[in-house]
């Protein structure tokens, strides 16, 4: 065990030691499960690498991120042991400089960590990329996106109203995480466009502020479809430069992919109609002269129309891909935190090391 | 039952804080701004208070393209040898 472990002796008495988290600030309003010391070596066991390796750095602190204290946290999660590599994937990419995961957390943005998960290990671990995709009663789905929120609290110490300052939160904050459903999937996986060998999976991490439902049961064509997605992106809360995440429902999949549509023509038709016009953004007063510069100067991606703000700056700017359940016309919009670029989504492999120095 | 403590503790850094200027008087202003709303009108009022009280003078604006992280150290680097002290905001 790293030299700084330390050990709170309890009584041995399970409701006891529950309060006792509570009463060391460990929780995140929940219960959590006693971090055991034999709980926690079994949740060790599934990394190689010796216990104090450092995952993550908080740029702003230089507190560290040991596997150590990652597997304490995974244990409070309430994880299994085989979801560690999972997490500490996910750290390895929310570390990135491009993450920014302090920016991110400390924001009055809100924003909450999502993990996507693609490849095989989501239905190795058991995840739900299914029926009730984004809400309770999946252990892996549950406790993976609760353990990012108890390692940035008891590790990095991002404490709301002393070091996150944001205005109103957002659910997301309990726990955000999914599996990118296979079963029915016509276009590649995740994993596969990010390059990983086959076999690999990979998660994202992505800073999302607030999950937007979209509608739509009337419209039976792609554009009809794309263009409800492209609506709620665009609305007046949401449009920034920021990246955007789009899960399609397989009933909306059934109608974009049905007909032919590839994902680059979905991203492209939801960049090109995920815009607001400048006279709109002066009207709410969202409207920056430098952001519009920026969209529409010399690197200006192809499909931005003159006087109008899209959604990001081109069309990979937006992840999209399927997730839920078989029924109903419900997909998702999840946009990217507060104002624009501030963080952009990372991936890893799970699992494996793709680039070892 | 033993627990394991699921905190860190936070690293030893020896941090040292710049020494303080005499007078404010003529020194040169660095504005560091960092992209938000604002943020550079507040702080040329700010800077104007002191060209008015001290005399002093804006010698050059600084732009942050991510106000959550740090300004590049380059940036500081340069501000350091163009400037005596920054003004720097904003908040939301």
């Amino acid at each position: 065990m790293p030299r700084d472990a330390r050990i709170h002796e309890v009584p041995d008495d399970l409701l006891a030691a529950i309060d006792y988290c509570y009463g060391q600030g460990w929780t995140d309003g929940l219960p959590v499960v006693p971090p055991t010391v034999e709980r926690v070596h079994a949740t060790l066991a599934y990394e190689g690498r010796p216990p104090e390796t450092v995952i993550a750095t908080h740029a702003a602190t230089g507190l560290e991120l040991s596997v150590h204290a990652a597997a304490v946290n995974a244990v409070m999660a309430g994880c299994l042991p085989q979801y560690f590599p999972v997490l500490v994937a996910a750290f390895e990419a929310m570390d990135k400089p491009d993450f920014n995961f302090h920016g991110s957390t400390a924001s009055t943005g809100g924003s909450a960590p999502l993990l996507i998960v693609s490849g095989a290990v989501a239905d190795d671990i058991g995840m739900n990329a299914d029926v009730n995709l984004f809400g309770p009663g999946n252990r892996a789905n549950a406790t993976l996106g609760r353990a990012v929120r108890l390692i940035l609290r008891n590790v990095f110490q991002m404490i709301p109203g002393i070091s996150d300052k944001s205005t109103q939160g957002n659910p997301g904050k309990y726990s955000f995480c999914i599996a990118e459903r296979m079963r029915g999937n016509p276009w590649p996986l995740i994993c596969e466009t990010q390059g990983y060998p086959k076999g690999v999976s990979s998660v994202t991490v992505f800073a999302a502020g607030g999950f937007c439902n979209v509608e739509n049961h009337g419209g039976n064509t792609p554009e009809q479809v794309l263009s409800s997605v492209a609506d709620a992106m665009a609305n007046y809360g949401c449009i920034t430069l920021g990246q955007s995440v789009v899960v399609l429902s397989p009933e909306h999949m059934r109608i974009v992919a049905g007909a032919g549509w590839s994902r680059e023509e979905a991203q492209a038709y939801l960049f090109t109609h995920a815009k607001r016009s400048v006279e709109g953004m002066k009207s709410v007063g969202k409207y920056r002269g430098s952001e519009y510069d920026k969209q529409h100067g010399a690197s200006a991606n192809a499909l931005v129309e003159s006087g109008y703000v899209h959604r990001g700056l081109a069309p990979d700017d937006i992840l999209i891909t399927l997730g839920g359940g078989d029924a109903g016309g419900h997909s998702c919009f999840i946009p990217s935190w507060s104002r624009g670029r501030g963080s952009i989504m990372q991936h890893g492999p799970i699992g494996v090391c793709i680039d070892c120095r | 039952m033993q627990l394991y403590d699921p905190t860190t503790s936070a690293p030893q850094r020896n941090l040292s804080r710049a020494a303080p200027l005499a007078s404010l008087d003529g020194k040169r202003i660095g504005i560091l701004e960092n992209g938000k709303l604002n943020a550079t009108e507040m702080l040329h009022e700010v800077a104007l208070l002191f060209e008015e009280r001290h005399g002093c003078k804006v010698g050059a604006v600084y732009c942050k393209l991510n106000a959550s992280a740090p300004a590049p150290a380059a940036m500081l680097v340069k501000a350091g040898q163009e400037v005596d002290f920054l003004i720097t905001g904003l908040g939301d």
